[in-house]
């Protein structure tokens, strides 16, 4: 498999643009040779052969598959995507070093000997760790084989969108509810699993294994079982790849499957209440939202499946036929990029902090809406019900229409404008004009702090996030908008938890209608989406915080630090992606 | 009895406080000057000296009493019935910071029953709350019991069950091996965590048998229940003739409902694969190279600095979370008691924590209304016995919250067992909300520990705080007459 990068300059790590891989393992305090994709000698060659035993191959890997990753949500979001800063408190051994590089994610391929691999914003970067396969239940690895995670696609993939998410919504990190770190691993493994269907390949093989049925569980065996019951080796059928999330990392650690294999479940609306632990939970949302897309897959293909049955095709094919493999291929593929986008979108129309399943639903709804007001194939009617059936309905809506799931629009003139606001290009804001927009927006917050919903008593609001969006819209018209978080923060003092952050706000989608009479028109707002504090809100995330056990976290006791600053409390509460990955 | 109820009474107004209770008000000024006049009784104890004590001392009211042994719990509930008055125990363990009392407790519990026990609760598996059947086995052996209560996970023919205390148990020893490799004096707390779980278990761990079997071996073989919440437990007879009605509050049934059990496959990481591999050497030498190798336009040598302590700092303490985990879950097994007799009830909540409180005030785990059922049970509440040591997610604020005013608390513990048990800022608010009648275990002398100045003095009045002989070995408890 070959993944497609943009041309970049690359130092040897590869260290580019956007990441830098070092490669130092701490578990053996060594540095392993950094490749130099620009040797002469690599580049004829289209990059290094696969190789596991070259820790070279491994740094172009995941080069590879992160910046692809990241290209992809480029793409979708229509801006370009900020890493998030480390800004938390520093341990002594941290202070001796300066700030990191701010503009570049570090991916360290071997950090540590650990069955683990997460993304952490203290290290500005991705830590991957290797291990030893299971000796009683490997899977199809050798029993006691070393096991890369670094190799796994699906993890780079994975992490990748955690660091991606976290530079998008930094308040996302903070698990103020039930739904917060649930999602933040939905949303990577929707990445992940979407991954999977960009890559021809693949999604050749398994239409070609499934008869067409990109959604069924098992592949089937090249060979027939016989009718007495002897199986060789080719007539095991292989699980779906499409369906599952790392499959050799899952099989290694002894689960006998993939990391995860969410797909194909039956539908019900119990687990949402039952299920807490983040993976399990999130695995809900990525099912709803898999189904949704098998559904409209299918509606997309129901066509090319009569055509093929009216030309004496089988109701149910073994082999399919070349052409009608390519062409499913294709609608998979245009599908899953659809599918992607959507969700990659929605996190923009997202409210700022303690987000929920719900106001994901809501966000795509109205995501896909702006940029498709007219839904041919029932795109939005399929996520709805998947995810009724799953028990995730929209809060606060009157009903389960599109319109009233969607977010209500701004009202004409029932807000002011903001006149000053500068949109910039699609290569990003300078300096100046972000600076300028900052003091814009927290000047307009303050003065229309009631009219967008904060209370009378409300404390200072910042505005940690402003972007001008570019997209192409349906029709090829370029859609500009830009997106804004306004953040009220308290700090909450409590005799058991010790400091935290309460964080109440607003998302903003902001518009620029066509220029009248030769003058720009005034940026006006076109979707107030809330997360307001009432008291149910302060009471759910005192009571959620009260079930975080903080045991094994670095920064266990930032927030109970006699002068603890904001930052350092605000630290020590955002979720721990080292433990959550490590199932605790 | 209704002289009692009396002083009571003004304590709670704190009009007396320091009248006719002697000892526990002195005991804290002048621990030093106590030292030396060491004799067999030292405080306002009814007991009888020596090494039998009398089993006149029982009182003719309902009885709670906490023997101090260490961090572990040891309670005696006493009701009187008919035929005189009617034992039930409720755990007997210590764990770390032993104070080397359990036998003489035990002794004096014996002595002081009789040998004869309505009914044992054991709350969970815990060795601080099980070892003392082992370690006094010889004691216990020939005791008349009439009924064994534990909670559904220690079923033995609940195959779920079995399966999820293998799992951890399995869990438990990877960790506790892989702590003794790294063998960090830090890692205390964790190896204490794990310890617990292992050594109540083990065959080999402190005595054989284990405390199951002498649990399990009691002469003519009474009945053991395994309940869970919403059951409607089995009284001996004597006690529901004598007005003593019980309900179990916790464990909840499902898994579920107790945050991150057993469910290994469902874990991203199989803690197997966790714990091995620490010594693997990747690649061959040639690529082990120095960090200079990166180009100094894009990473300084700083930046590499920084990244390398990054990367080494930022890693979670999995072993520890592991550990952490281990034992809450154990802790979340706790059966959960409530007692009713005549108008008074008593929580005993075990160690509890946030999983199998949330079933109960809450109905899941993600609920945020408190059930008014929860509420009105709490809400009449006269005694509350702490769970987990004081430590701070054993008792929900919401529970306090909702806990009637002026109720009273006992609480087992023993600083520095663990971080932050007991916490101080949860001691402080059971405090408060019982008008200042909470007991602490460490309030009293026992083996050798002196009551502990840190934990302050115990309330005058409501409290009867005793050290009695038991042979060589002073044996402290507390007692609280309803």
């Amino acid at each position: 498999m070959v993944a497609q990068v943009q041309f970049e300059d690359l130092h040897p790590g590869p260290v580019g643009e956007r990441f830098a891989v070092v490669d130092y393992d701490a578990s053996q305090k060594t540095f392993y040779q950094p490749v130099n994709l620009d040797d002469p000698q690599i580049v004829m060659r289209q990059g290094l052969d696969p190789s596991e035993s070259d820790p070279r191959f491994h740094q172009q890997m995941v080069y590879a598959v992160a910046s692809e990753t990241l290209q992809r949500f480029e793409i979708a979001i229509g801006r370009r995507v900020h890493w998030a800063r480390f800004d938390g408190p520093k341990s002594k051994k941290m202070d001796k070093t300066g700030p990191l590089p701010s503009h570049r994610l570090c991916l360290f391929p071997h950090a540590m000997a650990d069955a683990n691999a997460f993304y952490s914003r203290d290290a500005q970067g991705i830590l991957f760790g290797y291990f030893r396969a299971s000796e009683t239940m490997p899977g199809d690895n050798l029993p006691g084989q070393t096991i890369y995670s670094c190799l796994s696609h699906d993890i780079i993939a994975h992490e990748t969108t955690h660091a991606i998410l976290d530079g998008m919504r930094s308040y996302f990190s903070e698990p103020t509810n039930i739904d917060v770190t649930a999602f933040h691993e939905a949303f990577a493994d929707l990445s992940a699993l979407f991954g999977h269907f960009s890559h021809r390949e693949i999604l050749l093989d398994t239409l070609m294994k499934t008869g067409g049925r990109l959604y069924d569980t098992w592949l089937q065996a090249p060979m027939q079982t016989g009718s007495d019951g002897v199986e060789l080796s080719g007539q095991i059928q292989r699980i779906n790849p499409l369906a599952q999330l790392a499959l050799q990392f899952g099989e290694a650690s002894g689960m006998n499957r993939g990391l995860r294999d969410m797909l194909g479940s039956k539908p019900n609306s119990d687990d949402i209440t039952r299920l807490t632990e983040p993976h399990a939970r999130g695995a809900i949302l990525v099912a709803a939202v898999f189904d949704a897309y098998f559904t409209t897959y299918t509606r997309r293909t129901a066509d090319l499946f009569r055509i093929f049955r009216a030309g004496g095709g089988s109701a149910n094919p073994v082999d399919l036929p070349d052409a009608l493999a390519h062409r499913l291929a294709e609608e998979a593929a245009r599908t899953a990029e659809e599918f992607f986008t959507i969700c990659a979108r929605a996190i923009d129309y997202c409210p700022p902090v303690d987000m929920t399943f719900s106001d994901f639903l809501r966000a795509m709804l109205t995501a896909h809406v702006d940029v498709h007001p007219v839904d041919d194939w029932h795109v939005r009617s399929a996520l709805m019900e998947a995810f009724r059936l799953r028990g995730i309905v929209p809060r606060d809506a009157e009903s389960l229409t599109e319109n009233s799931v969607c977010w209500p629009q701004v009202v004409k003139d029932s807000l002011p404008e903001i006149p000053e606001l500068i949109f910039g290009d699609p290569n990003g804001l300078t300096r100046e004009e972000a600076d300028r927009n900052g003091g814009v927006l927290r000047a307009y917050a303050a003065k229309n702090a009631k009219a967008l919903g904060f209370a009378d008593d409300h404390g200072p609001i910042d505005a940690p996030s402003f972007h001008p969006i570019f997209r192409i819209g349906p029709h090829g018209n370029l859609i500009i908008d830009m997106v804004v978080e306004l953040v009220e923060t308290r700090i909450v003092e409590d005799n058991e938890l010790g400091k935290y952050p309460f964080r109440s706000g607003v998302t903003l989608l902001i518009w620029q209608e066509f220029q009248q009479n030769g003058q720009r028109a005034a940026p006006e707002i076109h979707y107030v989406v809330p997360k307001h504090r009432t008291p149910q809100r302060e009471e759910q995330q005192r009571l959620h915080f009260s079930t975080i056990d903080r045991t094994g976290r670095h920064d266990a006791d930032g927030h109970l630090k006699k002068n603890a600053s904001a930052h350092d409390i605000a630290s020590a509460w955002k979720i721990d992606f080292g433990l959550v990955h490590a199932g605790l | 009895m209704a002289v009692r109820k009396a002083t009571k009474k003004k304590t709670a107004k704190k009009t007396v406080a320091k009248k006719a209770r002697k000892a526990p008000a002195k005991k804290k000024k002048a621990p030093a000057k106590k030292a030396p006049a060491k004799k067999t009784k030292r405080s306002s104890g009814r007991s009888g000296s020596g090494t039998a004590p009398a089993s006149g001392g029982n009182p003719a009211g309902l009885r709670v009493r906490m023997y101090r042994v260490g961090f572990g719990d040891f309670f005696l509930f006493t009701v009187p019935a008919a035929s005189g008055p009617k034992h039930i125990l409720i755990d007997c363990g210590v764990h770390s910071k032993d104070t080397h009392s359990i036998q003489a407790a035990v002794s004096h519990m014996a002595a002081e029953t009789g040998k004869q026990l309505a009914l044992i609760i054991v709350t969970h598996r815990h060795a601080d709350h099980v070892t003392g059947f082992s370690k006094c086995k010889d004691v216990f052996k020939d005791f008349k019991v009439e009924r064994i209560w534990m909670s559904w996970y220690e079923n033995p023919k609940d195959a779920k069950a079995l399966a999820i205390q293998a799992n951890i148990a399995a869990v438990a020893t990877q960790v506790s091996h892989a702590l003794a490799a790294r063998d960090k004096p830090e890692d205390e707390q964790y190896r204490n965590m794990v310890g617990n779980i292992t050594e109540a278990m083990s065959a080999t761990g402190t005595q054989n048998p284990g405390a199951f079997e002498v649990l399990r071996g009691f002469p003519g073989n009474p009945p053991i229940s395994y309940y869970k919440a919403g059951d409607t437990p089995e009284l001996p007879q004597d006690l529901v003739d004598a007005g003593l009605d019980a309900q179990i509050l916790g464990p909840p049934d499902s898994n579920n409902m107790i945050k991150k059990t057993d469910s290994s496959k469902e874990e991203y990481l199989a803690s197997e694969a966790a714990t091995e591999g620490g010594h693997i050497r990747l690649f061959s030498p040639p690529f082990w190279v120095q960090p200079g190798e990166y180009s100094s336009d894009v990473l300084s040598k700083e930046d590499i600095l920084a990244m390398q302590t990054r990367v080494a700092t930022v890693q979670p303490d999995t072993l520890a979370a592991r550990a952490g985990v281990a034992n809450n879950l154990i802790n979340n097994q706790s059966l959960v008691t409530l007692f009713t007799f005549k108008d008074k009830t008593l929580l005993f909540a075990g160690d509890a924590q946030w999983g199998n409180w949330a079933n109960f005030l809450f109905g899941s785990l993600t609920g945020t209304t408190l059930k008014a059922a929860s509420k009105a049970i709490l809400g009449n509440l006269d005694f509350y016995k702490v769970g987990h040591h004081g430590s701070t997610n054993a008792t929900p604020k919401d529970a306090l919250a909702a806990m009637k005013d002026g109720c009273v608390a006992m609480c087992s513990t023993a600083i520095g067992a663990y971080n932050e048990v007991p916490r101080d800022a949860l001691i402080t608010a059971i405090d408060q909300k019982t008008h200042h009648q909470l007991a602490r275990s460490d309030q009293v002398e026992a083996g050798n520990a002196k009551p502990d100045k840190d934990a302050g003095a115990l309330p005058a009045g409501v409290f009867n705080a005793s050290t009695v002989m038991v042979g060589e070995v002073p044996c402290g408890f507390i007692d609280y007459v309803v």
